[in-house]
């Protein structure tokens, strides 16, 4: 009869061999690879203060004719300790998104329960198929000074434990970074550059329900940001860059009014436009530098995409 | 259904709704800070959970995206003169039980309700504009509020400040729709097609 034990990390585990007498012959294998007697007591199985290592397949035949009498899986793992719970609206006024995670792994399968009480209603959470630890919910009432509970009970075969998130409905309002963020540096102004992004994706009305926006930027010798908080649009002129210095620049929204900002939006770079260098030059290179010069003049954006950079708050 | 506007009420109108949706912003700031105070002076618990408190206008609303303009303005208005009573015996009770010594709370209720009576003013012009007829005072007026214990009034207190917050920001939002130019015309919709 195999099937699967599970015994915690540091317990005494003790393996009868089936239904055998306690003096039968007998002999025990863990992953079919026999066991030293000196485990055994009898015919039956000492294991003392298991690790996770001693996880796997158990098998006990009888001494003389290799009868197989006993099989297990022992799993050794832990009890689940206080699941991390977090809440958050990206998508308001559609709904929001519960996603969580243990502290610490338990070695063995956990099962999630989550609840969603609004007052005195339960609501619905529909999970996703991936990422698993993750569902949504659907705002029913907006505007509402009831607050929402949010309960995540996890068990496993060692144990169970529970979180419980009490919020407002408007507390839990984050919207994901601006998008698209571009930056150009201004013809033939050495100390400005042209900003611009999009709303992010998953915020579903940014008519009904727009965002204001913060912007941040530094030359990259320098590390003290500069910041300008914007109220509508999705664009902004820098005019106070430093000529010819590379710039580092992010986004981040937040809902007009409620609410916290989001993360910094990936970073991007630019440097102001430059001058193009006057040289002394002789007839023929006058005629090469004036076609050269007029397609130069226009300089080439030197926006370069950034990987993720800095968070705010972080 | 009703035609839709002149170029001159979508502009009157949305005119109306932007100086509306700064309103309601400023409103909901000044009644945070109150709530703060409020709290604080009247001692009781930030996070309490205050039932529903009759006479006070909730908020909450349901499928609030499918709303025609009409509803929003009259169930604004009809929240707003409900807030401006319970406002005004707020300041009553208050001037009862503490006189002047604490004029700054006073102050501050008086404040916010000047800002009340100032929105339901605008609400009123924004429903004059669409040849609305405005409900009177007495229909649309709330009923007499019971008289309470001094803790029931301090809880109604923090229920009132609490659901006037929720509802400066639905105002604003309700606002925003309404000042959303017509698809088909480009101008306002009439207020009872606007979503």
């Amino acid at each position: 009869d195999s099937h699967i034990q599970y015994e915690r990390v540091g317990a005494d585990v003790t393996m009868k061999c089936g239904s055998m007498d306690w003096d039968a012959a007998v002999t025990w294998t863990a992953n079919g690879t026999d066991i030293d007697e000196s485990h055994l007591n009898g015919s039956y199985l000492i294991l003392k203060n298991v690790d996770l290592s001693q996880s796997g397949q158990y098998s006990c035949y009888e001494g003389s004719s290799w009868h197989l009498k006993y099989q297990t899986n022992l799993r050794v793992g832990t009890p689940p300790k206080e699941p991390v719970l977090m809440c958050r609206s990206n998508n308001y006024p559609k709904g929001f998104y519960c996603s969580w995670h243990l502290p610490t792994p338990t070695y063995i399968p956990n099962t999630f329960n989550i609840s969603v009480v609004h007052g005195t209603k339960d609501m619905v959470c529909e999970k996703d198929a991936v990422p698993k630890n993750r569902c949504h919910i659907r705002y029913i009432q907006l505007f509402s000074t009831v607050k929402y509970k949010v309960t995540l009970t996890v068990t496993n075969a060692l144990g169970k434990n529970f979180t419980t998130l009490t919020f407002d409905e408007f507390a839990i309002v984050k919207p994901d970074p601006p998008e698209s963020v571009v930056a150009k540096p201004v013809p033939n102004n050495p100390r400005r550059l042209e900003v611009s992004w999009q709303n992010p994706s998953s915020w579903p009305e940014p008519e009904s329900f727009p965002l204001k926006f913060f912007l941040r930027y530094r030359p990259l010798i320098l590390d003290q940001w500069q910041h300008v908080e914007l109220s509508d649009g999705t664009s902004h002129t820098i005019t106070d860059a430093y000529a010819g210095k590379e710039y580092i620049i992010q986004v981040a929204a937040k809902d007009n009014d409620i609410g916290t900002w989001s993360d910094w939006s990936v970073a991007v770079h630019a440097t102001p436009w430059t001058e193009e260098p006057k040289h002394l030059t002789t007839e023929a290179q006058i005629t090469e530098t004036t076609s050269a010069s007029t397609s130069s003049f226009m300089a080439p954006p030197t926006t370069k995409i950034c990987d993720k950079g800095a968070v705010v708050g972080s | 259904m009703a035609a839709p506007d002149s170029p001159s009420t979508a502009l009157r109108r949305r005119d109306l709704c932007s100086r509306g949706i700064r309103l309601a912003g400023k409103m909901r700031a000044d009644v945070v800070d109150l709530l703060d105070t409020y709290v604080e002076q009247q001692g009781l618990d930030a996070s309490a959970s205050v039932a529903a408190v009759e006479g006070v206008p909730l908020a909450a609303v349901e499928r609030w995206d499918e709303q025609t303009g009409t509803q929003r303005l009259l169930e604004n208005l009809a929240a707003y003169r409900a807030f401006r009573a319970l406002l005004a015996q707020m300041l009553e009770e208050q001037r009862e039980q503490l006189g002047e010594a604490d004029a700054g709370l006073g102050r501050a209720l008086a404040a916010v309700l000047l800002q009340v009576s100032a929105f339901a003013y605008h609400l009123e012009e924004l429903l004059r504009l669409e040849s609305r007829g405005v409900p009177s005072e007495e229909e649309d007026g709330p009923p007499p509020l019971p008289r309470l214990s001094l803790f029931e009034q301090k809880l109604r207190g923090l229920g009132v400040l609490r659901e006037l917050a929720q509802w400066a920001v639905r105002s604003a939002r309700d606002l925003r729709q309404l000042a959303k130019p017509s698809p088909a015309t480009g101008t306002g919709p009439g207020l009872a097609e606007s979503p």
